[in-house]
């Protein structure tokens, strides 16, 4: 027996579930000072603040699962239908709650089922942590039943994988991990912990200290001053300066800063994909969204920028299109907290390796006010050559089927651009992308980096359960709907309201634009014959229907909005619309198709 | 263009940590040269000394997603004339009669290199030195008929003490910096330009 300190016993003592005379089997705990791993794990969690689990029990985790039933009060457990729904629901909880998600899943095949959600969070900068079970010490390395090396699996798509087999090790490992996920640039993080070290006793007792740094990893948060002087310098001097809002201004909260900041300078602001919702879209100096199927006037612009200032964006190389033609004229100062993404695709005139809020609240004392008006009308002039030969065509319907576009904007008109818009991947993402009004921030979740089919469903139950007063619409496509269509149950099961409007063209709708325009209409195993999506939503227990005729669609958006419980919208879009405007995959941003 | 790095990268001893640091390479699809581990004369802290060929123009990246990895203390690149490098060599060689033996172990001593172990039937030479001084030596002693070779990985130390000891005070006891010293704990180099 370790020993007990005077510190330790105290606080053990005074741990409040020690007092809850509620929980019959909590009450047998407060005498005994020694806790199991599992125990461990699990008390490690509340500690840390979680009150939302999402996971999928199995073999080598239900030690962990056995404890979790005594803290069920404390801790609320959703049961997913598909480990990948656990992680991008924690995902979507992440992003709405502001802190970490957290999945349980199993050895072996369960482990391997969190890969794709994992590898999701890595690319989109998302913190979750996800435990895992593993066969006993002892089988480890001999191909025991449901045992795969789940360390060499995760260790590409993990900010941090560790594996237990000392349940000693528990609060340390797990207190670790939620600091590294939530800090610096945040990512997911993968703990394994071994079936014999969630049985065995911790041979010390219990005490959990949140970690504030660690050895070997230290993110960045203040800049230096000598790199915001340099930039103060050259955005007080620029004639045609612009500024991309990206991912990181929400992830540091740095939207108000963001907003003071450009309403002193007068830059004109783009969002990325990911940075939408950051700076509200109907503010004067918002221009749009860049990227392959972004806004013309931010895309064409870019190239004629003289000053580009990135903040928290990692020019990912559908916002860049051919690097060889991109910005090439311009300064760029570009914020991140990443130092590796610091000139990795443009390079960056000034670098400044700071949280996205930090950064701004040095620079916004040190930049002059300043008004662009014809720099500002140059975006006004694309705006309206855009609406004309794109905008005003996706909100009318020509044949008797709906316009993508025209669903997401009569959603945003009857929410006010305040609900939270949780796209899916594909053509009706990037509708969604383009038509949504954003009026709050937070309001908008998808999945960017690695663009996941079948993110959106258990995102928005996530959402949901992440911010539980906002309205969460998830907005899918047909081919999306049915890789994580199963988790329309674990909907039905918490009883969450998630509205879910599903964008049906019988086509996976991008991969066709693509063969049309560039495979010569080789329609190569695109085409979808599709279940009755209302039928299946109602065998779980979720009500919805089908709108077929652009007249019922405003009728049939308001029973979808100020339906109580969870409703399944269907939408049958036009067959074979395609996404515009385009950047061509090779082309630069100022060779954007407008048709 | 590509050219040849020694990459010198402190980090803590943790499992994986190997893995981690050569994913950063496999990835690039990158050959190692040679990669050298051992723990340093502080507990708990290893020395990793990576030789590629890279692109110059990607170099800096590529140690940027090492500086990345969690446990992983400092890292820099160095070009050849920048550090002091050498590596390790045996020969097992046969030795059938004495001439032989005498034979051999005047090539040794010519190269300075050391009979370190013999018996009846071979003598077991030590050399040290850069590459080509191992592989001569091999190919004197090729006549005599080679039993076994062994070569290890380069090791290297940094010439330029200020430069590694700007780096190496990363690992220092007092542990940690203020933000402000940390970008060039990290990065030294990255203050001496502003464009980069």
């Amino acid at each position: 027996m370790a020993l007990i300190t005077e510190k330790a016993t105290k606080k053990l003592y005074d741990h409040p579930l020690h007092h809850d005379h509620e929980a019959e089997n909590i009450l047998t705990k407060e005498t005994d000072q020694v806790v199991s791993g599992s125990e461990a794990v699990i008390l490690s969690l509340i500690e840390e603040g979680v009150d939302t689990i999402f996971g999928y029990p199995g073999g080598a985790i239900m030690p962990i699962y056995d404890a979790l039933f005594h803290y069920r009060e404390q801790l609320n457990h959703v049961l997913v239908r598909h480990e990948q729904g656990a992680t991008h629901a924690a995902e979507g909880y992440a992003q709405m709650a502001k802190k970490p998600g957290v999945c349980f899943a199993t050895s072996g095949p369960g482990a391997t089922n969190l890969v794709t959600g994992i590898a999701d969070a890595m690319l989109d900068s998302v913190p979750i942590v996800c435990i895992t079970g593993q066969v006993a010490e002892p089988y480890l390395g001999t191909d025991a039943f449901q045992e795969t090396d789940v360390m060499s699996l995760a260790m590409p798509i993990t900010k941090w994988c560790y594996q237990i087999a000392n349940p000693d090790e528990i609060p340390y490992i797990i207190a670790k991990a939620f600091y590294i996920a939530r800090s610096g640039r945040p990512g997911p993080v993968l703990i394994d912990i071994t079936k014999d070290a969630q049985f065995k006793e911790m041979s010390v007792p219990f005490t959990y200290e949140k970690r504030k740094q660690i050895k070997g990893y230290k993110p960045a948060s203040a800049p230096r001053e000598k790199d915001i002087a340099k930039a103060a310098e050259l955005l007080n001097s620029a004639q045609r300066p612009f500024l991309f809002a990206g991912h990181g201004v929400l992830l540091s909260e740095a939207q108000a800063e963001l907003k003071t900041f450009v309403e002193k300078t007068g830059v004109p602001v783009a969002g990325t994909l990911l940075g939408l919702s950051a700076f509200p879209s109907e503010h004067p100096l918002y221009v749009g969204m860049l990227g392959m199927h972004g806004n013309y006037g931010p895309n064409v612009l870019t190239n004629q920028a003289d000053v580009i200032v990135a903040v928290g964006m990692r020019f990912d190389d559908r916002v860049t299109g051919n690097l060889e033609r991109y910005a090439k004229q311009a300064k760029v100062i570009h914020i991140d907290i990443d130092h590796a993404e610091i000139s990795k695709n443009v390079p960056a005139t000034v670098g400044i390796i700071a949280d996205a809020k930090a950064a701004l609240n040095e620079l916004i004392p040190q930049v002059q006010e300043r008004t662009h008006d014809a720099w500002l009308a140059e975006f006004a002039k694309c705006h309206e050559e855009e609406y004309q030969k794109v905008i005003q065509h996706d909100f009318t319907a020509e044949a008797e089927r709906i316009k993508m576009g025209e669903v997401v904007r009569m959603l945003s008109e009857k929410t006010n651009g305040e609900g939270v818009i949780v796209a899916d991947v594909g053509q009706h993402q990037m509708s969604a992308a383009r038509y949504s009004t954003f009026n709050k921030t937070d309001s908008w979740l998808t999945s960017g980096g690695l663009g996941t089919m079948g993110y959106a469903l258990p995102s928005a139950l996530g959402a949901k359960m992440g911010a539980p007063d906002r309205d969460i619409y998830a907005i899918i496509g047909d081919g999306c709907f049915q890789m994580t269509i199963q988790e329309l149950g674990t909907i039905a099961q918490t009883g969450q309201p998630v509205k879910i409007i599903v964008m049906n063209n019988n086509y996976l709708g991008m991969v066709r634009q693509w063969q049309e325009l560039f495979f010569d209409n080789r329609y190569s195993f695109v085409e979808l014959t599709n279940p009755d999506f209302i039928t299946i939503a109602k065998g779980f227990g979720i009500d919805g229907h089908c709108c077929t005729h652009a007249d019922d669609l405003s009728a049939s958006l308001d029973q979808l909005i100020n339906s109580e419980k969870s409703y399944l919208l269907e939408v049958t879009v036009e067959k074979e619309a395609n996404v515009f405007p385009m950047v061509p995959s090779g082309a630069g941003v100022d060779q954007i198709r407008l048709e | 263009m590509k050219r040849r790095y020694t990459i010198i990268i402190f980090t803590e001893n943790n499992f994986g940590l190997l893995n981690r640091i050569t994913i950063i390479f496999s990835r690039r699809r990158t050959n190692i040269e040679s990669l050298t581990v051992s723990e340093t004369e502080r507990k708990g802290i290893s020395r990793f000394t990576i030789v590629i060929d890279y692109d110059e123009n990607k170099i800096q990246k590529l140690i940027q997603q090492i500086r990345k990895i969690i446990g992983v203390l400092f890292v820099f690149h160095n070009e050849d004339d920048q550090v002091f490098y050498g590596q390790i060599a045996y020969y097992k060689v046969a030795t059938q009669n004495f001439t032989a033996r005498e034979e051999v172990m005047a090539i040794a001593h010519r190269h300075q290199a050391k009979v370190a172990f013999s018996t009846d039937d071979y003598v077991i030479i030590e050399k040290t030195g850069k590459k080509e001084d191992v592989i001569t030596m091999l190919h004197l002693l090729e006549p005599h008929g080679i039993l076994e070779f062994v070569k290890s990985g380069r090791i290297a130390l940094v010439k330029d003490q200020y430069r590694f000891s700007q780096y190496a005070k990363n690992i220092g006891p007092e542990g940690w910096y203020s933000d402000e010293e940390f970008h060039e704990l990290k990065d030294p180099e990255r203050s001496a330009g502003v464009s980069y």
